[in-house]
């Protein structure tokens, strides 16, 4: 009798340890970096994470969507290179704001785009999505390349006077930079989608079972549609932030974000098969990815190396989200 | 007859076999002669296949004794089944498509074949054996389903098989294609093969069986020499039993008609046409595969079928997709509820919900304190155990996981509401209470489509029922007062009256 | 009405035949190209610069007709090409070149314990580890290029006999052994058997776990080859190479006709597919499209092939 209340409690317990794996790893990091390298909980250092909530949080947060939905979006790369060239070139004729709305709109349009590709083509599966995604990523970093020429706009040509980029890539209010003021606002406005409004449940029930969901009346194909055009939007986003961070905007910028993106969503715990998950465990899932940089950094490991950890991580992280699964 | 004697082949003794909630099989014996045909009868659920997969090791048994041969059957694989002479020719065939004839004979044998040449070679003189004049490079996709049976014929002949159990081989062939299906039949007879041949049609019993076994409800009723049966006997033992209080009194009054579908044509239906009255249970009777799913489906709009038309209350309704079927008043229990109708590790409550969410958010915003009334609503309605709405429904028993779907639907009133095998794994307590839902539902004016497969709940249910037979509508009749064995006939695609005809 | 039923006919054959008729498509232009593509010295050349690809494609396709895929392999390739040129400082050329194969063997092996025994979905799992490769790959040269020391490596990558380079008749002795391997061993055949219809297999007594595993296996070995052969072609270690490889090598292998549903294809098939690429690039050359243009062009052929090819499967599958 006692060893099997015995087993049971440690079944307990492993459960409720899976489900918040990523909140007891980022306090296992923190406090083993904490000790290890004081510098860690200097106000200069939390600034510093701080502001490592920028590009890639954006795409993210876009890509949660489109793995809640059981599909995957290997595009992203592509968008972010086209809107930000688009993005900047168009600052002179229409003005900075209209410049901003019609990059994010772009964006928009490069998400819905693929989701029209993948419905037209009958691919009901995130393999399908994969390489019919990653196709379009090529023709979008394709047109992109061929817009600006090949060449690298760099902002400070455009546009001497204070800009709004500027303002998303270095301004801040107090100790609080105008980027996480962003990012925060953002994460409000997805997670009411997500969690609180029609779509949003017609989006995880369509991740859970689409044959069910379709069969009880939902409508898939729109929840498709939805979740890849916020994918180009956050991915629209993401651009916008990084130029105004990095001030230069090169049809290559946007290289590497997908496989990143892919890793937070994954190690915060949205699963890969659909349905449950949440923009909130993403941004758990970027912390730990930053906290770790930052911690590897702190202690003087090369940026290859953590490379090689982060694809680590996101091998055990697949195999750990199968394993809950099955 | 003794086991272990030259006589008998194939020995079973007492095998019993149960799945969660439903007892398969319940103490069968059955033996089978050396050199005979030996067929088995008995309607959807009867046992049939079951048996079937026990021998063939696709199933463990829960006890019995199986002897093949002299020698005692106990955990085998189905390839150990194979190999030790034991073949069997499914219905849904075990075959790869996408390989040829030659290949799929001797499949995982290659080497012992010699290769692509001998293995061709080997396949060719085999086929040629059973006079078959399909080219062994062909791809098996790429045949008829006569052809189909050839090359699994074949594969059991390749491993020297002294039994062949051919399961229900006739249901997708054509009149001339049975002839030589026939042909090799006798033809394996004279090698001195035995076969036991599963099927419905009783015209092919009677034509080429030596001995005929009937079972029902798991149990064999009755093993004797063809000779010795008559066929109005043979369907009275397949389908009597005596009807105890299972079901509930039908509803009595039917209104006007609700519901007219006239002319749906697809690759398996042909020209469905049908009415549906208000307050209605119409059941639709027919075999596995006859094509009852593909029109409920088609009607749904849950496969993309043109050319239809629908009418509801008279004004023409246009269903393109269950949305569209939804909003049209219709609701659909589907066949599979783990795979088509649950989300299997969402919560109670989701899942009741799903159909509802345009009725519990307001302005595109989710409610969550109306949804969790309607789980709360439905689960105490349908007396649905659970610990609470909130843990996943896979979790639940398969009666209380088809309640939550059926509640799902209860939400929005549908006044259509298609069941397709609503009690198919559910246990008999669970089963009652789904009866007396459905009989709620008609008297509260709401029509009902049932598909079933176990043939008493479709009698016992329907006010109207239609059979249907290879994807067509073969007659109409009332339940109460039309004999079963009739609609049995009709659903076999028999012309009506020869059933009750002496053999 | 006769016209709307060729065009119909003509789209399904399109469908089934892709790389066939672009590579007709391409051959047919190139006629009217008045430039210098039909050369021995062209088409050869050509044949070179495939040559990595259709080595990368024989492996991978082991693992799409059973069923499964592998974007790991340019992570393999470029790590085991560096790995390569590191030890050859250390040991003789042959056992550097062996172990790097080696290497590309045994990453193979957990690629294939991960999807056969741990059964995690082929696509995510090797597009994890390709990802984690890539990273090794940049520590191991911190993002440059690792030059080889030896001219005996450069002339594996780089020589001729008789005028063909090595690397065609290296491609062509592969291509002869794996198709063998697919078309007349038991192996071989198990594979199709798998990727047919996984349970039939079964069934038979077909060792689908440890077949399954194989491919993966050989896979991995066969990118590590494909990756020592690059290095030894550009006399040096990059890390460059891995990212879009992996996905092009799979696209390609559809493009000639190896479904990702599995069972259906081979090495025939999947050379052809490659081809195409290959041909495409150099017939875009040839024809003096700018390199902008070029991806774009790329990116499209990819997009409408596998658009193509899940298009002709729903044709095929019930709506869900």
């Amino acid at each position: 009798m006692n060893t099997q209340v015995i087993n049971r409690a440690i079944k307990g317990t492993g459960s409720v340890l899976r489900e918040y794996l990523v909140l007891v790893m980022i306090a296992v990091l923190a406090a083993i970096t904490a000790i290890v390298e004081p510098k860690f909980v200097s106000g200069a250092n939390l600034v510093n994470i701080m502001r490592q909530f920028g590009p890639l949080i954006m795409v993210s947060l876009g890509m949660t969507f489109v793995i809640l939905g059981n599909f995957i979006d290997l595009s992203v790369a592509g968008t972010i290179n086209l809107v930000a060239v688009v993005t900047i070139s168009l600052i002179q004729p229409f003005g900075q704001i209209p410049a901003l709305l019609m990059g994010l709109t772009l964006g928009a349009l490069c998400g819905a785009l693929n989701s029209v590709v993948i419905l037209t083509s009958g691919a009901l599966t995130q393999a399908e999505a994969l390489f019919l995604t990653f196709g379009m990523s090529t023709v979008y970093s394709a047109i992109a390349l061929l817009y600006s020429g090949g060449t690298t706009m760099h902002f400070w040509d455009i546009t001497k006077s204070k800009s709004v980029f500027e303002a998303i890539g270095s301004g801040s209010i107090g100790p609080i930079s105008i980027s996480f003021v962003i990012f925060l606002v953002l994460l409000a406005a997805l997670w009411i989608f997500q969690s609180q409004t029609k779509e949003g449940r017609a989006i995880r029930l369509t991740g859970g079972n689409k044959t069910a969901a379709r069969l009880a009346g939902v409508r898939i194909k729109r929840s498709i549609v939805v979740i890849y055009t916020i994918g180009g939007f956050m991915a629209g986003v993401g651009a916008i932030v990084l130029f105004s961070r990095i001030t230069t905007a090169a049809p290559v910028i946007g290289a590497g974000y997908e496989t990143n993106a892919i890793l937070s969503v994954v190690v915060g715990g949205t699963t890969l098969k659909g349905g449950k998950g949440s923009v909130l465990r993403t941004v758990m899932g970027v912390l730990l990815i930053i906290l770790m940089s930052n911690c590897l950094d702190l202690l003087g490991v090369s940026t290859y190396l953590q490379v090689a950890v982060k694809g680590a991580i996101l091998v055990f992280a697949i195999w750990l989200d199968n394993r809950k699964q099955v | 007859m003794e086991t272990g004697s030259a006589e008998v082949i194939l020995s079973i003794r007492g095998v019993s076999k149960s799945f969660p909630g439903v007892k398969a099989l319940d103490n069968v014996s059955i033996d089978i002669a050396r050199g005979m045909v030996h067929g088995i009868v008995g309607e959807n659920g009867a046992g049939k296949s079951t048996l079937m997969k026990i021998l063939s090791g696709v199933y463990q048994k829960d006890s019995g004794t199986v002897i093949f041969d002299g020698r005692q059957i106990e955990h085998v694989t189905p390839h150990q089944s194979m190999q030790s002479g034991l073949a069997i020719i499914y219905q849904e065939l075990n075959l790869v498509n996408t390989m040829s004839v030659g290949e799929n004979i001797f499949l995982g044998r290659f080497k012992e074949m010699k290769g692509m040449r001998g293995t061709h070679a080997a396949a060719r003189k085999l086929l040629e054996s059973i006079a078959s004049k399909v080219s062994t490079t062909r791809l098996v996709s790429e045949l008829s389903m006569s052809e189909k049976q050839m090359v699994e014929i074949a594969k059991a002949l390749s491993f020297k098989s002294k039994l062949i159990i051919m399961d229900e081989p006739s249901s997708s062939l054509t009149a001339e294609e049975m002839v030589e299906l026939v042909k090799i039949i006798r033809h394996l007879k004279t090698q001195g093969i035995s076969i036991i041949y599963i099927s419905h049609k009783l015209d092919e019993i009677f034509e080429f069986c030596d001995v005929v076994s009937v079972m029902r409800d798991g149990r064999v009723i009755d093993t004797k020499p063809k000779t010795e049966f008559s066929r109005s006997e043979l369907i009275t033992k397949m389908v009597g039993r005596t009807i105890e209080n299972e079901y509930p009194p039908r509803p009595q009054a039917v209104g006007e008609v609700l519901m007219e579908v006239r002319s749906i044509n697809t690759q398996k239906l042909h020209d469905v046409s049908f009415t549906l009255r208000e307050g209605e249970i119409l059941g639709f009777v027919g075999l596995v595969g006859s094509g009852r799913t593909e029109i409920v489906r088609a009607l749904f709009g849950a496969d993309r079928v043109k050319g239809h038309q629908v009418m509801i209350s008279g004004k023409p309704v246009n269903i393109r997709n269950p949305k569209g079927a939804k909003d049209a008043g219709l609701g659909f229990i589907p066949e599979d509820r783990k795979l088509e109708g649950l989300v299997l590790p969402f919560s109670v409550e989701s899942n009741i919900s799903m159909a509802s969410i345009d009725r519990f958010s307001r302005f595109g915003f989710i409610r969550k304190s109306l949804e969790k009334g309607i789980g709360a609503r439905q689960v105490a309605a349908l007396d649905i155990r659970t610990p609470s709405t909130r843990v996943p429904v896979g979790n639940l028993s398969g009666g209380n996981q088809q309640k939550c779907i059926v509640g799902r639907w209860l939400e929005i009133s549908p006044r259509i509401f298609i069941m397709d095998e609503p009690t198919r794994g559910i246990d008999v307590g669970a089963k009652y209470e789904i009866y007396s839902l459905m009989k709620k539902i008609a008297e509260n004016g709401g029509s009902i489509i049932l598909i079933s497969s176990e043939l008493p709940e479709v009698l016992n249910m329907s006010n109207r029922v239609l059979t249907i037979f290879e994807g067509r509508i073969t007659g109409e009749f009332d339940p109460q007062s039309t004999p079963t064995d009739t609609i049995m006939a009709a659903a076999l695609g028999l012309a009506p009256g020869l059933a009750g005809g002496a053999t | 009405m006769n016209t709307l039923g060729i065009g119909a006919s003509l789209f399904r054959l399109a469908t089934k035949q892709k790389a066939f008729i672009a590579i007709l498509v391409m051959l047919v232009i190139m006629v009217f190209s008045g430039t210098e593509f039909y050369t021995a010295y062209n088409l050869l050349d050509m044949l070179n610069s495939t040559s990595i690809l259709l080595i990368l494609a024989f492996g991978v396709t082991l693992t799409i007709i059973s069923g499964g895929c592998d974007l790991s392999i340019g992570g393999i390739l470029v790590v085991s090409g560096i790995l390569a040129i590191k030890l050859m400082d250390y040991m003789a050329l042959s056992w550097a070149i062996f172990l790097a194969v080696l290497f590309g063997a045994v990453v193979g092996a957990i690629n294939g314990f991960l999807v056969v025994h741990q059964r995690t979905e082929p696509f995510i799992i090797t597009l994890g580890t390709g990802f984690l490769l890539t990273g090794v790959a940049q520590q191991l040269t911190n993002a440059h290029p690792v030059p080889a020391k030896n001219p005996a490596f450069m002339m594996i990558g780089n020589g001729t006999v008789h005028g063909i380079p090595n690397l065609v008749i290296i491609t062509v002795v592969l291509f002869v052994l794996f198709f063998w391997l697919m078309r007349y061993t038991q192996f071989g055949r198990n594979l199709y058997a798998i990727g047919g219809d996984y349970e039939v297999a079964l069934y038979s007594g077909i060792n689908v776990i440890r077949t399954k595993w194989l491919a993966f296996v050989i896979s991995g070995a066969a990118a590590g080859l494909a990756g020592v052969l690059l290095s030894a072609k550009l006399n040096t270690g990059s890390s460059i190479y891995g990212e879009l490889t992996a996905l092009v090598v799979n696209c390609g292998v559809v493009v000639g006709g190896t479904s990702f549903a599995g069972g259906i294809g081979g090495i025939p098939q999947s050379a052809l597919g490659l081809l195409v690429f290959g041909m495409l690039d150099n017939v875009m050359n040839m024809l003096t499209i700018t390199s902008y243009i070029q991806v774009l062009l790329k990116g499209a052929v990819i997009v409408a092939i596998i658009w193509l090819d899940c298009f002709g499967q729903k044709r095929r599958r019930e709506t869900v």
